[in-house]
């Protein structure tokens, strides 16, 4: 089953709409869906304009593709578990918080938040991600637990913070502050970034290119070989008495 | 005029003696009457278990310290929503909630009256201003005299009358109730980064030792006639081998009050611990009992540790960072400058975990092997030992052996070796319960005589009627009904207006507070004593002038005064 949600445009363009409902396994019963748009609660025929295509029983055979304005979406794919989201366009935050199975792909970039605790499944995010993707939320001990997250632009401050388990790979740049609380699973950023892996307790963090404003508590163990790259690994946070692994391509500590 | 008749309640009031007799309650103007005329309301409690309203002696509810609580575990919002209702606010939280979700809950429980267990001085207003957000229950506040500077050099002088004086005018000054001391010492040691090992120690600089703050401010309260005893939070929490020094602490206490004890120990669950280190910690609850057991003098509160998660907050600076080395999580620390300090961790409580199977035992054990109710309250110290909402899982603990004996059987299986729990056989009755959450606490406050805790005629109209028929319900073997029971009222009436309804909070409602002043001869007025006026400008960050909280800032209060012996 394929459904097409196309957003059509509108007088307030600048008000989010709050959409956990577009979630594939919600579409077997039908399009009668309703989102918020401020304090209004709307039909989703009100938001978008729907076409179904084909017929499924069971949430993976659902694939739902989102057009327009979509930037404007927050919360879409929220607890998902099954199926595939497809997005041409941007999306907003919070997209995929809790997902636990299937796979969104997003064409465009991502807003705050992607893949907030999420616990399975698969995100792709062909543009950037802004501040906090893949992460934890405030005050929480434990992020994302599993599945994986893959960003080919760039990433914005605190990605990956609190991983506890799953996949986490950046292709471009990330910001301040990457992995940091992180106590399990993987993370890895191609290009540069600044501290990472702060207080982190365990999992692996990969740096293939230079660590920015490096932290003083990461003890220097050597070099590995990893993947065709010569990269230096370090033990820490000390701070925390972690055992976690920091592995960079290069690194420079603050003047 | 407002007339209210709650018609065949099963009444159990311990603070008259009354066990379990049906009998009608007249309401008159939100007091206890002898009888109302025909035009009253008429609530017919169809033989249910009717007490006089809950009264919670120990709670961190309201201040600074549970709002930091409040601010640094956001996470904790994420549990116990529930939207605005008519009259009711929007609440959240579950360890530390917002005010109203402590209100509304405490109300589905029955409790009418709370004391908050620590109250830093310089900070009262923020505790008097959650207080007014408090709305279904009387509140009143201990205050903190633990590391006062004024206090400690008075003791080294030996000026037990200026010990008092201090005391008074501070009371006065924040509102006050009572007189809280939390690791005497040891938070003043802390702000030199020491701590007390326990009442033998000096505090740096000032040089008296704990043992000589707590029996001169047991002197000094007994001087002012102050209402509730000394509340102590001894030296040491938390430390395997305390007990040796809870013990040396009770020692120092005389008998020096007719009409209540001479020191409320609280959360005493924490200080009854064995061994010399974690590999051989065990439970002390016998002798502490039994100790207590022999001295009238002495009350104390259970400090019940349940499992699953809370947050531990505490004017105890020194043993909160002790806790901090322990679980690595966040952790808050907080120095209240010539008064005392706090520190704050949220922790989980594990069945898993040895230690914390044990300090589960404990807290039973103390309620279970004192012989006295009255001696012995129910208390989780809450949010310390768990959420206040697991009362009810405690009374039915206490009140079923087959209870208590299902549910070791999912703790730690060495704890058996460490804790006489298992081979107690005692289950307490409705009586003892009703002692211990109500009548019990009430004497212990010195609030009886305000019409708290008791039904007579005159005293304030605040019940709870639970929907538990005590002569069909067996707590030994129903323990879930008890538990049931006790989780929501039937009715919770306060100030003779039913306040929840089968766990629906009815009304906004609106709080008193209490608090004492005692009144001092001329020359023991601190606020014109030059020595302390000094001080006070010299070292505190506020103007002598700005301390005091106003009036305004005590929506609907009640002030206590007594005549001091100075």
């Amino acid at each position: 089953m394929k459904v097409t949600l196309a957003m059509k445009p509108a007088a307030k363009g600048f008000i989010p709409i709050e959409a956990e409902s577009i979630v594939p396994k919600n579409f077997l019963a039908g399009t009668d869906l309703l989102v918020w748009r401020g304090n209004r609660e709307l039909r989703l025929d009100e938001v978008f304009s729907v076409s179904v295509e084909g017929e499924a029983d069971r949430a993976e055979g659902v694939e739902v593709v989102l057009s327009g304005e979509t930037f404007r979406l927050k919360r879409v794919g929220e607890y998902m578990d099954g199926g595939k989201i497809t997005v041409l366009g941007g999306i907003g935050m919070h997209c995929g918080n809790f997902m636990s199975g299937g796979t969104i792909e997003i064409h465009g970039n991502a807003d705050g938040w992607l893949g907030r605790e999420m616990a399975g499944g698969t995100i792709i995010c062909r543009g950037d991600a802004a501040d906090y993707c893949a992460s934890g939320y405030r005050g929480g001990r434990k992020g994302m637990k599993g599945g994986t997250v893959e960003v080919f632009g760039h990433t914005g401050d605190f990605l990956a913070e609190s991983l506890a388990g799953g996949t986490v790979v950046v292709h471009g740049d990330a910001g301040d502050m990457p992995g940091a609380e992180m106590r399990g699973g993987t993370l890895v950023v191609d290009g540069d970034c600044s501290r990472p892996a702060a207080n982190m307790k365990g999992g692996s963090c990969y740096v293939y290119g230079t660590a920015r404003g490096m932290l003083p508590t990461f003890k220097k163990i050597g070099t590995v070989q990893h993947e065709g790259r010569t990269l230096i690994q370090f033990a820490g946070d000390l701070a925390n008495r972690g055992k976690g692994n920091l592995f960079v391509k290069g690194y420079e500590y603050l003047d | 005029m407002t007339e209210l008749l709650v018609k065949n309640a099963c009444v159990i009031d311990p603070l008259r003696g009354i066990n379990a007799e049906v009998m009608d309650i007249a309401i008159r103007d939100g007091k206890i009457v002898e009888e109302v005329s025909d035009a009253a309301e008429v609530i017919d409690a169809r033989g249910m278990l009717t007490m006089p309203g809950g009264v919670d002696s120990h709670t961190h509810i309201c201040g600074t310290k549970v709002n930091f609580g409040r601010y640094m575990s956001p996470e904790d919002m994420r549990a116990g929503r529930t939207p605005r209702r008519g009259p009711l606010h929007a609440t959240s939280g579950y360890s530390v909630p917002t005010t109203y979700g402590n209100s509304y809950r405490y109300s589905v429980m029955g409790y009418t009256t709370l004391l908050e267990g620590a109250m830093a001085p310089l900070e009262a207003r923020h505790t008097h201003e959650e207080f007014t957000y408090t709305p279904l229950q009387d509140t009143m506040a201990n205050t903190l005299f633990d590391g006062n500077w004024g206090i400690m050099e008075a003791i080294h002088d030996g000026d037990i009358k200026r010990v008092a004086a201090i005391i008074a005018w501070t009371l006065s000054a924040v509102k006050g109730f009572g007189i809280k001391l939390t690791n005497p010492g040891g938070t003043e040691a802390w702000q030199w980064g020491k701590n007390v090992s326990c009442i033998r120690d000096p505090v740096p600089y000032f040089e008296v030792t704990p043992a000589e703050i707590i029996r001169s401010v047991v002197e000094a309260n007994e001087l002012l006639h102050l209402p509730h005893s000394v509340h102590l939070h001894c030296n040491n929490l938390g430390t395997p081998g305390n007990y040796s020094c809870t013990l040396g602490t009770f020692g120092l206490i005389p008998d020096l009050n007719e009409k209540r004890q001479t020191l409320y120990a609280t959360h005493v669950q924490f200080h009854a611990y064995g061994g010399s280190g974690w590999k051989d910690f065990c439970s002390k609850s016998e002798p502490i009992a039994r100790y207590v057991d022999m001295r009238p003098q002495i009350v104390m509160d259970m400090g019940q540790v349940m499992f699953g998660r809370t947050t531990t907050m505490t004017a105890d600076g020194p043993m909160e960072f002790n806790l901090y080395r322990l679980h690595h999580e966040k952790w808050s620390n907080h120095d209240v400058e010539l008064e005392t300090g706090s520190g704050i961790i949220p922790v989980i409580y594990r069945r898993k975990n040895l230690v914390n199977s044990i300090m589960w035992a404990i807290g039973l054990e103390l309620a279970l092997l004192t012989k006295s109710p009255w001696q012995c309250l129910l208390t989780t110290d809450n949010p310390n030992g768990a959420p206040f909402v697991k009362y009810p899982e405690i009374i039915g603990l206490l009140m079923s052996k087959k209870y208590r004996d299902a549910e070791f059987a999912t703790i730690h299986p060495d704890t058996e070796a460490r804790v006489p729990l298992p081979a107690i056989e005692r289950e307490l009755d409705w009586y003892e319960i009703a002692v211990m959450t109500r009548a019990g606490q009430a004497r212990a406050l010195g609030i009886q005589d305000l019409g708290k805790g008791h039904l007579a005629p005159g005293a304030d109209a605040d019940v709870a009627i639970y929907p538990l028929k005590i002569d069909e319900v067996d707590p030994s073997a129903e323990y879930q009904k008890v538990i049931d029971g006790f989780s929501r009222t039937e009715y919770t009436i306060k100030r003779g207006r039913v306040v929840a309804r089968r766990g629906d909070c009815l009304v906004h409602g609106t709080n008193a507070t209490f608090w004492v002043k005692p009144k001092v001869p001329e020359n023991y007025d601190m606020g014109k004593d030059p020595d302390f006026i000094e001080k006070f400008d010299r070292y505190y960050t506020v103007r002598m002038s700005n301390y005091p909280v106003q009036e305004e800032y005590l929506a609907r209060n009640r002030c206590i005064e007594t005549e001091a012996d100075l």
